[in-house]
């Protein structure tokens, strides 16, 4: 499986995990931004944004069309897409590519919707193995408290098509933390690095461009 | 209904073969046969799911797909079809008739440069079907016959993997290479081969008479 020998291609390949709420995006727009005013060549790349298919995907969202297994599909084919058209390209090319959630993010949801996770890492074994991936740990109602206190979680992303629970602020909390879960067992196996997403935006991104000035070292790429 | 290979009540029956061999008439004639015998049918096509069907299509208008979004959009279609329509369908008994499965993504994915065993996974949940009349043309008859009514495709002729400029050869190597693939999954699937050149109705009697001894003798 290519996800677990490193890739060949000059450029790096740079993710981050975590459930919504965890900072991730912010996280990576950061480093986007900083790395950019060091004139290093980046592009950022977000799951479920392809041109093909995330119009599609979006509206069967909208009217709750996705079986586990569609949306699983659908996700992938959005992932896909993007890995030919943007993420291969750019680092032959010898870019940074950031990427707001990889492969992972489909492991952990689709697992917590109760797909087979062998089918699920089968489908994903095109993927390239990134050089580096955080995934950024919150709780499940902190989570919630973040991205809720405003409005209502919407249907796919409080796993109502579990039927956990009928109200939605409830399920949330249950849906997500399954997904913690599952992103806690692929620590290991995937070697994510685990950040505490409590900890403030500045020490997060402190400790962030610590590793990936280290990591640009090792491949020759020297940052001021 | 006897001897079923999964746990419905129904009768899963698949016609396979590429373009132009004749599988949607010999569906129309089978459902008749079906439906005399008071059974209640289904009828699903490959590429035909609310959910995606469309979105295929516009893409393949496009040329926007890889050999991988092309392989994941078939079975994103596929798993609509089974999860909302064929999989209820069986469970109420129907005796359903697929124009297509399984099959016709493992050989069109494979010539695309796939890993057989990458797609078997792909499908690995799919329903056993209970019967695969697979319909088998020579390459020389599909040209003519694709020609002579719908023209050469695009993808049927599998430009996009780039086996020639010149259509006509590219639409050749490309069915060659579909049938290749068809002839390797006879016996792992058990298919029940029959000649594609025959008339209709001799195709048909063929079909009828695998379906009485095996399903409705009783």
């Amino acid at each position: 499986m290519r996800l677990l020998t490193p890739h060949e291609y000059p450029g790096t390949l740079i993710c981050v995990e975590g459930i919504d709420g965890s900072g991730k995006s912010t996280q990576i727009t950061m480093l986007r931004d900083w790395l950019k005013s060091k004139n290093v060549d980046v592009i950022h790349t977000e799951w479920n944004s392809s041109n093909l298919i995330c119009k599609t995907t979006k509206m069967a969202k909208k009217k709750n069309l996705l079986s586990p297994r569609t949306y699983s599909l659908l996700h992938a084919v959005d992932f896909a897409d993007r890995l030919e058209q943007i993420i291969k390209p750019a680092l032959k090319a010898g870019f940074v590519v950031l990427a707001d959630r990889y492969v992972y993010t489909a492991f952990a949801r689709d697992a917590a919707r109760g797909v087979d996770k062998n089918w699920v890492r089968n489908m994903y074994s095109f993927a390239i193995r990134p050089d580096m991936t955080l995934y950024f740990h919150i709780d499940a109602d902190i989570s919630l408290n973040r991205i809720c206190y405003n409005r209502t979680p919407k249907f796919y992303e409080a796993g109502m098509d579990m039927k956990l629970a009928d109200d939605p602020f409830k399920s949330y909390k249950i849906f997500q933390t399954y997904v913690n879960d599952e992103y806690l067992k692929m620590v290991d196996e995937f070697d994510l690095i685990k950040i505490d997403a409590k900890k403030s935006i500045h020490e997060k991104q402190v400790y962030f461009r610590e590793l990936v000035v280290s990591m640009l070292k090792n491949k020759g790429i020297i940052i001021d | 209904m006897t001897k079923k290979n999964h746990e419905y009540q129904g009768l899963l029956i698949v016609i396979e073969g590429t373009d132009g061999s004749g599988k949607s008439t010999q569906i129309e004639l089978l459902k008749r046969y079906v439906e005399d015998l008071s059974y209640g049918t289904l009828i699903s096509e490959w590429k035909t799911s609310t959910l995606i069907a469309k979105a295929i299509d516009e893409a393949k208008d496009r040329n926007l797909l890889n050999a991988t979004t092309f392989s994941l959009l078939y079975a994103a279609d596929f798993a609509d079809r089974l999860e909302n329509t064929i999989i209820p369908a069986l469970k109420a008994g129907f005796v359903c008739l697929l124009d297509r499965y399984t099959y016709t993504a493992y050989a069109r994915d494979v010539v695309r440069g796939h890993d057989y065993e990458w797609v078997k996974k792909l499908y690995d949940y799919a329903p056993k079907p209970d019967a695969v009349f697979y319909l088998d043309l020579p390459v020389e008859t599909l040209l003519k016959r694709i020609i002579g009514t719908t023209g050469l495709d695009y993808w049927e002729s599998g430009r996009d993997i780039g086996f020639s400029k010149d259509f006509y050869k590219s639409f050749q190597i490309y069915q060659t290479k579909i049938l290749e693939e068809y002839e390797k999954m006879k016996n792992e699937y058990n298919f029940i081969t029959i000649d594609g050149n025959q008339s209709k109705d001799i195709i048909h009697s063929k079909i009828v008479s695998h379906m009485e001894s095996t399903f409705f003798n009783s």
